[in-house]
């Protein structure tokens, strides 16, 4: 019985794909040559798989709800014109093609492939190289972007474009994708209820991943090395980041991640290693900061203006130049049970507690930021003997920015 | 002996008149930082800057930024107000005698769809090709402070 079940349902397989889903083959060998040509006469729920070969062919329209399949090193060359694949529609999906030399234009923001207007869709396994924007997406729901490889090479900063560029999403998912040598690697620009995950953005001109107006998101499992910098959150709600690593963000002003105007979010378990700023904070309210680790930055955390209720616990600070950077007297910050390199109280009671607090805001670090130039005496017996002194009297510092039960191991491995 | 003493004077005094201008510095594309809003300035068809009297260069990546700034400085001040003229990537231009197009087809990286041009002609062909509305710096200013 199971048996005959079984065959019934492969022959209805069989019918369904015989009498619905046409193939289409597009190469050298094939009655197709051109992939337009191959798009126009597909019909819904069909697919054209594109042979191993280079198509010269750019300004692609797609507006029918049907699968694009690369073989290996099929690949279409944009010469410089314009954009290579446009595409406003559902239910359709792009996979394992090469895109290469797209148009640059100041005006006009060409990609490879540009999805508008769509739901329900896919692009995967796709190569994007030498491009100026690489996947541009907009008004769209429903889509997921997984396993491609957008490059580019910035030699001229203004004339570069964003790997992957969402205006205007909801519902969508960007994970396993590499992105290098582009303006930002992943910008989120009005989307919300989207996840990124497990990417790797590096060397890009500008950000690994930039979130501006975005609200209700999560991003985890990314690596963002050796960007301009590494993320930006600006003007968001709502934001989850956990398990991302920022590393090697160098430049007299940049950062791991920028919060500005952000509330509510949650950032946990993420690692910040060698960046001039670990984090840089403001406006930012409700934030909770737990299980991260600094490791060797220039500054682990800057705060500037109007940070209110944010939480710092279980964080591990280890070697790094400035703790933590205010820039004013008050504070509405709580750090608890950090542990803190720098430290230099005892346990008596053996509880793995510190028994005097931890102030982290060093004298130093309040008058570099009112003069950066001051920063030449750094590690000075000067600067040394300053900070001395204001630990033992706060006078400058806020006074009650301490951590009053620094831990005596680190907590994160 | 005396003449490089007196050479190197000459030298160093030159060298204190020259670093008193208050002339704008050109914008590293890339490498610097907006004063305003912290993001790398990349885009240089947006880009904007004042210098003031006294010399310092403040930068931005966005004109609406540089607005944003302005409303709490003296404009007696400022040397310089410069806007990226949107028609020739990299140029800066006076402030004051630009135009300013606010349009959803522009988009600037600040969320304000907001960009300069030289010649008013331009601003207006382009407001009538993609929908948006033609400002001077004036009036400008003042729709932003009303925001």
């Amino acid at each position: 019985m199971r048996i005959r079940l079984f065959l019934i349902c492969i022959y209805l397989l069989i019918l369904v794909t015989n009498c619905y889903a046409k193939l289409f083959f597009v190469g050298a060998n094939e009655s197709l040559h051109s992939i337009q040509e191959a798009i126009n006469l597909a019909q819904n729920g069909d697919t054209v798989i594109i042979r191993n070969g280079i198509y010269k062919e750019h300004d692609l329209f797609l507006s029918k709800s049907i699968h694009l399949i690369g073989e290996k090193n099929a690949l279409i060359d944009g010469e410089k014109f314009s954009g290579i694949l446009v595409s406003e529609t559902s239910n359709f999906s792009i996979s394992g093609l090469s895109f290469t030399n797209i148009g640059v234009s100041y005006t006009s923001d060409l990609a490879a492939i540009k999805v508008s207007k769509s739901t329900d869709f896919i692009i995967e396994d796709c190569r994007l190289e030498n491009v100026f924007f690489g996947i541009l997406i907009e008004k769209s729901k429903r889509g997921s972007i997984r396993n491609n490889h957008v490059s580019s090479v910035r030699i001229n900063e203004a004339s570069s474009g964003n790997g992957i560029h969402i205006w205007s999403g909801d519902d969508m998912e960007v994970h396993d994708n590499e992105l290098f040598g582009l303006r930002d690697g992943i910008y989120f620009e009005f989307v919300k209820n989207s996840r990124v995950y497990s990417n790797f953005s590096h060397d890009n001109l500008r950000y690994g991943l930039h979130f501006m107006f975005s609200n209700s998101n999560l991003y985890h499992h990314n690596t963002f090395n050796n960007n301009g910098s590494g993320v930006a959150v600006m003007f968001s709600k709502f934001i989850t980041m956990h398990d991302n690593t920022f590393q090697f963000n160098w430049g007299s002003a940049s950062y791991g991640l920028l919060l500005k105007e952000i509330y509510d979010a949650e950032i946990y378990s993420n690692t910040f290693e060698q960046n001039t700023i670990g984090i840089n904070a403001e406006g930012s309210t409700r934030i909770n900061y737990r299980n991260n680790r600094f490791i060797r930055n220039g500054w682990a955390v800057k705060i500037a203006g109007a940070c209110y209720a944010n939480n710092f616990s279980k964080n591990d600070f280890m070697s790094n130049s400035f703790d933590v950077a205010y820039n004013s007297k008050e504070n509405d910050n709580s750090f608890d049970k950090n542990y803190w390199t720098d430290y230099s109280g005892y346990d008596l009671d053996k509880n793995g507690i510190g028994d005097i607090p931890y102030r982290p805001v060093k004298l130093f670090s309040f008058i570099v930021n009112n003069s950066p130039e001051a920063l030449v005496l750094l590690r000075s017996l000067f600067v040394e003997l300053v900070n001395f002194s204001e630990k033992v009297t706060p006078v400058f510092t806020p006074s009650h920015l301490m951590d009053t039960n620094p831990l005596m191991r680190k907590i994160n491995d | 002996m005396k003449k490089t003493i007196r050479l190197i004077g000459v030298l160093l005094i030159a060298l204190i008149l020259i670093s008193c201008t208050s002339e704008p510095e050109p914008i590293e594309f890339g490498k610097d930082y907006c004063h305003y809003c912290k993001m790398n300035i990349v885009d240089k068809t947006h880009a904007a800057q004042y210098v003031t009297s006294k010399g310092k260069q403040f930068k931005f990546d966005s004109i609406e930024c540089l607005v944003n700034e302005l409303k709490s400085k003296d404009k007696q001040e400022l040397a310089h107000i410069l806007v990226a003229n949107y028609s020739n990537p990299g140029e800066l231009i006076p402030a004051a005698n630009a135009s300013f197009l606010i349009s959803s087809a522009i988009k600037s990286p600040m969320g304000m769809n907001l960009s300069a041009f030289k010649e008013e002609k331009m601003a207006l062909e382009m407001s009538q090709k993609h929908d948006g509305v033609v400002y001077s710096w004036q009036t400008l200013t003042q729709f932003i402070s009303e925001k």
